[in-house]
């Protein structure tokens, strides 16, 4: 069993449309677990009723061996980190990071030890003064952190902490809270919908849709085998197309090209998808892994060209860095390396 | 902050109406109650040493303190209450807030009239109960003055601590409570300072409003409890003593216009939180 079980989570506000449908979640001690989906998913509701701040319809909530599905907020000592901070405006510094550990009843002296530990490991010990309208975004978010860290909780919640910060802070800030939280070692579930901000962080994630999780795997392997077409979209795969099994690894899809797919699947008709970046444009065919193509559309991308390409298939993006880059109408080919191409 | 001179034009017909009617008016009353040959306080100092005039002055601030104080207990947790609401249940409850304010001042002094008289209301009640034995002298009292004016006051004050409350991030109580604080905690160490600055305007409002009201204490105080616009509506109309009536109203001008400035600088002290400092 886990630190954090979550079983069979329903959440519906009218008793017919379903928020979160027999959601199923187990974490590890220690672990740093993402959230992540597009907005609606369902994924802030997930954390929501972690904190308490929502009850379930039905089904239960399990924190080290505790049952607290019915347990309120004040009393399952989490901290939580909010999108906007919600940092007090009307106090301090110091009485916002130590304003859980007065409501512990802890005295004068521990609270001022404590608050004042905090506020050095976060870097905020010059500000202990200050009013949050004093301070700037990233400040700010700090305290937030500060603040929920604090209390020593034995979860700690952040939702979508980072995304009011611009994006050079970002990564800063994302590092800040991985080094923090490995640091203290602390559980922490955490709410996005950026993916590379999800997966250069967490030990696993969630990917959630329409209020239940598709995939839930370390960021390593859901970037290289995502397990629905969904989680495929969401990691930024790209250019579906059915494909039949003819034997082993090697597959046709309904015009008789032939690929061959390393991936491992024992079904007889599936879905390819390919990355923009992991498709070759090459000048000639080559019998294998290979179609015809017409550059239909193409823009800049700094780095490298994106090209929108007719083919059999539909249309098809692709990637591609060239001196010269290629002009609309002319005829080129699209290569799909086996090791490539993943099966959903 | 720097105004185009067009911008400026829109005061103008307000100004022009203010000064027309307001001010030339106010200062033709006032300007008689320092002239009696030469210029004199005269009859500021008469006014103050008439021990009959300090009493209602001090009954004037009285009332007012008390209805103000009454109107913020009342006042704050329906407020509270309702900012939780759903909806639809609020516009309800806002709607149920506003309709006395919605009847002639009159008709409701009336309507205490009936329930506080001899034969009252609440008199036929308690003598029903066997509670009392005779009907009590509940009307024209101060305590009648105290009812009818929290019951004109509560919806102003209501409203005003309702729209700072609207205003206040709903994170911040989640926050509260996430951090270990009860319902009744987040709202004393985080709600209830965020609103003081707006509980004190309302409380202003109250208050003035309840400084100046002429027909409650008219209607339900008569004239053993009189209050200074009572007083002033005597001199004036009963007397015909402008004179006095001036000194009145000036003097009540003045005293609203100093409770207005401590509002304000105890709504500053507790607005600040460190804006005027540079970060």
């Amino acid at each position: 069993m886990g630190f954090v079980e979550l079983k069979n989570i329903d959440l519906s506000y009218d008793g017919s449309k379903y928020i979160l449908k027999d959601l199923n979640l187990t974490i590890e001690k220690g672990e740093l677990v993402s959230l992540l989906g597009p907005s609606g998913c369902g994924k802030t509701t997930t954390l929501r009723i972690i904190a308490g701040l929502i009850n379930p319809n039905s089904g239960s909530f399990i924190v080290d061996g505790e049952n607290l599905t019915n347990v309120p907020v004040h009393k399952r000592n989490f901290g939580m980190v909010f999108q906007s901070y919600a940092l007090f405006p009307h106090m301090t510094v110091f009485d916002n990071v130590a304003f859980g550990l007065k409501n512990r009843k802890m005295d004068k002296n521990t609270i001022k030890e404590k608050v004042g530990r905090i506020l050095e490991v976060t870097d905020l010990s010059q500000f202990a003064g200050r009013f949050p309208k004093q301070m700037s975004g990233g400040q700010r978010q700090r305290v937030a952190l500060a603040r929920a860290l604090v209390v020593e909780p034995k979860l700690l919640l952040l939702d979508e902490p980072l995304s009011n910060l611009d994006a050079k802070l970002r990564i800063s800030m994302r590092t800040e809270i991985k080094r923090i939280q490995q640091k203290l070692g602390i559980t922490t579930v955490f709410v996005t919908h950026d993916q590379e901000e999800c997966f250069s962080i967490s030990d696993k994630v969630a990917v959630m849709n329409n209020g239940d999780i598709e995939q839930y795997d370390t960021p390593e392997n859901i970037y290289k085998y995502p397990s629905t077409e969904f989680v495929a979209r969401f990691i930024g795969f790209d250019n579906f197309f059915n494909v039949e099994k003819a034997n082993y690894h090697n597959y046709k899809d309904i015009f008789g090209h032939q690929f061959v797919i390393d991936y491992e699947d024992s079904r007889t008709q599936a879905v390819a998808t390919i990355r923009p970046d992991d498709i070759q444009v090459v000048p000639e065919d080559s019998n294998m892994n290979s179609i015809k193509g017409i550059v239909d559309v193409r823009t800049f991308l700094g780095d490298s060209y994106q090209y929108e390409i007719k083919t059999e298939l539909g249309k098809i993006n692709v990637n591609h860095k060239s001196e010269k880059p290629y002009q609309q109408g002319d005829a080129v080919y699209l290569l799909m390396p086996s090791n490539k191409i993943i099966l959903v | 902050m720097k105004l185009k001179r067009n911008t400026m034009l829109l005061l103008l017909p307000g100004t022009v109406l203010l000064i027309l009617f307001l001010f030339l008016p106010l200062l033709s009353i006032l300007f008689p109650t320092f002239f009696n040959e030469a210029f004199t306080i005269g009859k500021y100092v008469e006014f103050f040493k008439d021990s009959y005039n300090l009493g209602i002055l001090w009954r004037t601030f009285k009332i007012s303190m008390i209805v103000t104080i009454i109107c913020v207990i009342l006042g704050v947790p329906t407020a509270y209450f309702m900012s939780l609401t759903s909806k639809r249940t609020r516009s309800l409850l806002l709607a149920v807030t506003l309709f006395p304010l919605l009847t002639n001042s009159v008709i409701r002094s009336f309507a205490w009239i009936t329930i506080l008289g001899k034969n009252g209301v609440l008199n036929s009640f308690l003598l029903s109960l066997n509670i009392i034995k005779e009907p009590v002298g509940l009307l024209y009292s101060e305590f009648a003055i105290i009812i009818g004016t929290v019951y004109l006051f509560l919806p102003i004050l209501i409203t005003t601590v309702l729209g700072v409350l609207d205003n206040i991030d709903g994170d911040l109580i989640e926050a509260a409570q996430t951090l270990g604080a009860n319902y009744f905690k987040s709202f004393t160490k985080v709600i209830l300072p965020l609103c003081i600055p707006g509980i004190l305007v309302g409380s202003m409002l109250v208050f003035t409003g309840t400084l100046t009201a002429y027909t409650t204490p008219q209607m339900l105080g008569g004239n053993k409890n009189m209050m200074l616009a009572t007083m002033l509506y005597q001199e004036a109309s009963a007397l015909g003593n402008w004179t006095n009536a001036g000194v009145i109203a000036l003097i009540m001008i003045v005293v609203t216009l100093l409770v207005m400035q401590i509002f304000n600088i105890i709504a500053n002290q507790f607005d600040k939180r460190g804006e005027d400092e540079n970060a």
